[in-house]
């Protein structure tokens, strides 16, 4: 792990770090992933699940339904004429 | 007693431990039939809802989690969201945007995490159930420092609907009380299948009926790093639980030496994707700057109101998902999540339930904790992240004293979907255990 890559992760990640942050985060990562290296010594496994228990789709009926009033999802949104407002895509 | 002098002296004891973020004001009795809290990254629809991160203040849900609608449904009242780590980001629940919640039996110590609050208002307020959250040990970790019962039930048992999610494939709701009877009694509310949450629609009737514990198996991999004390009052719990007629077998489980390292893979990993959502618009802080570019935007509300180790995991997170390592690592730690269970179920054949100490020493205070690296914090969760990471069910109860006076627990992991066989080792302990309450002073 160095600082660079750090600050490259930080940016696909939308934080921004002083350079003391990342000075200090590159060493607690480089410490952990270190660790993880242990992970090397782990048997190997045919199966990889995504979830600890067997999970199959259960789909609801087919049948348009409203659960929530829009207004009231937007009633603590910032919003403009009921669009929810965000910053400039350009 | 009036609901408004009971909220008056809640309020007076939340002074001094600071179990709630928030607390109603709604003083009605509505004919509450009990109290309950709930930990703080589950909706509740008549209050804030953060998760203990500011980049949530001034969240307002409009519905409440499964959990708290069922709760509501039987005639409880909600009185307060309990404080946690940001997002269950910790040990201690000392990584919080907002208060962090002291030991009832040592208000210079830590509750434990990450449901510290729920833990903490589950022993001090008489006749109460908190529910909780464990992704990696939240639960039993917090009920072992604070000295209550505390259980994680199996992954799917209860709906994830309105949970603020930190790792989808690892996180549960539970149950913590003073008194073991109630993770029965409570847990069977909660449980059942959601069509809003596909995970709990493949579950098997909930067995609620009394099943006694008649072995359990003790791996090695599980009585050691532990302080000495722990481990003194452990060896006496066991000699206990042989005297009520439990087996008890030593057996190995090599896997579990794996289980930190690959649980911080995925759960971190599932963090940083399910974090990517708080950017400044739909909730919480959505004050800056429209006028910046997006990316600009996010970057902005993000390092301002992330915490400290919730920046720490999105990084290590989203590390771990880059190609070259994930490729590496990520695949790797889902091979060793399916070791640990099969690990599990070759035990669990022989044996009702893999017994350990819940956590390898007693709440530390906050003064050795602020000394503590990242990495340190994260070893002292090996006792409870592999039954999170294999989605067992899980159950703390309170087994002992160290000289200080602060409690020991014990964790009991059950198969998959056999939560009846902990709720009756729990209710068979406490017949025998002289739990001794925190003095708690208003």
């Amino acid at each position: 792990m160095d600082v660079k890559t750090v600050l490259d992760v930080a940016k696909f990640a939308h934080i921004s770090l002083t350079d003391e942050e990342a000075e200090r985060y590159c060493k607690d990562l480089g410490d952990i992933l270190s660790y993880f290296e242990l992970l090397n010594e782990a048997p190997d496994c045919d199966e990889r699940g995504v979830n600890p228990i067997k999970v199959e789709d259960v789909l609801r009926d087919d049948v348009p339904k409203v659960e929530y009033d829009a207004d009231l999802l937007l009633k603590d949104m910032d919003t403009y004429d009921r669009y929810v407002r965000g910053p400039r895509l350009s | 007693m009036t609901m408004d002098a009971t909220l008056r002296d809640l309020k007076k004891i939340n002074e001094k431990y600071q179990m709630f973020h928030t607390m109603t004001d709604n003083t009605d009795p509505c004919d509450a039939k009990f109290l309950f809290s709930a930990k703080d990254n589950l909706t509740s629809k008549d209050m804030e809802t953060c998760a203990g991160s500011r980049i949530l203040e001034g969240y307002h849900p409009i519905f409440d989690a499964a959990s708290i609608e069922k709760l509501r449904e039987v005639g409880g009242k909600l009185i307060g969201k309990t404080n946690m780590d940001e997002f269950g980001f910790g040990t201690f629940s000392a990584n919080s945007g907002f208060e962090i919640p002291r030991n009832p039996y040592d208000t210079s110590r830590a509750c434990g995490g990450s449901s510290g609050g729920s833990a903490c208002a589950a022993s001090v307020i008489e006749d109460h159930i908190s529910l909780g959250v464990s992704t990696g040990g939240s639960i039993c970790c917090p009920a072992s420092f604070c000295g209550v019962y505390g259980i994680a039930p199996t992954y799917g048992r209860v709906s994830r609907f309105g949970l603020i999610d930190y790792g989808n494939s690892l996180d549960k709701i539970g149950v913590l009380s003073q008194k073991a009877g109630d993770l029965r009694e409570y847990m069977k509310i909660i449980a059942g299948k959601d069509d809003r949450d596909p995970t709990s629609m493949v579950q098997p009737d909930f067995d609620t009926g009394y099943k006694k514990m008649k072995s359990v198996a003790i791996p090695k991999e599980g009585t050691e790093g532990l302080s000495k004390e722990v481990e003194s009052v452990f060896k006496e719990a066991v000699e206990k639980l042989k005297s009520m007629g439990v087996e008890v077998d030593y057996v190995d489980m090599p896997s579990l030496r794996y289980a930190m390292p690959a649980y911080y893979i995925l759960a971190t990993s599932e963090a940083s994707t399910n974090l990517a959502r708080y950017v400044g618009m739909r909730y919480g802080h959505q004050e800056g700057d429209h006028t910046l570019k997006f990316d600009d935007y996010f970057t902005e509300v993000r390092t301002k109101y992330f915490g400290d180790e919730a920046k720490r995991r999105i990084l290590l997170g989203t590390f771990t998902r880059m190609a070259g390592f994930g490729g590496r690592h990520y695949a790797k730690a889902r091979e060793v999540r399916q070791v640990v269970i099969n690990d599990y179920k070759r035990v669990l054949k022989d044996h009702d339930a893999v017994l350990a100490p819940t956590m390898p020493f007693t709440a530390p205070k906050f003064d050795d904790i602020s000394k503590m690296s990242a990495l340190d914090s994260y070893k002292a969760d090996y006792l409870t992240v592999p039954a999170n990471l294999a989605g067992t069910p899980h159950l703390s109860v309170p087994c002992g004293y160290d000289s200080d006076g602060m409690p020991v627990g014990m964790q009991f992991v059950a198969d998959h979907w056999n939560e009846s066989v902990l709720f009756s080792i729990a209710e068979d302990w406490e017949k025998q255990f002289d739990l001794k309450r925190p003095e708690v002073s208003i």
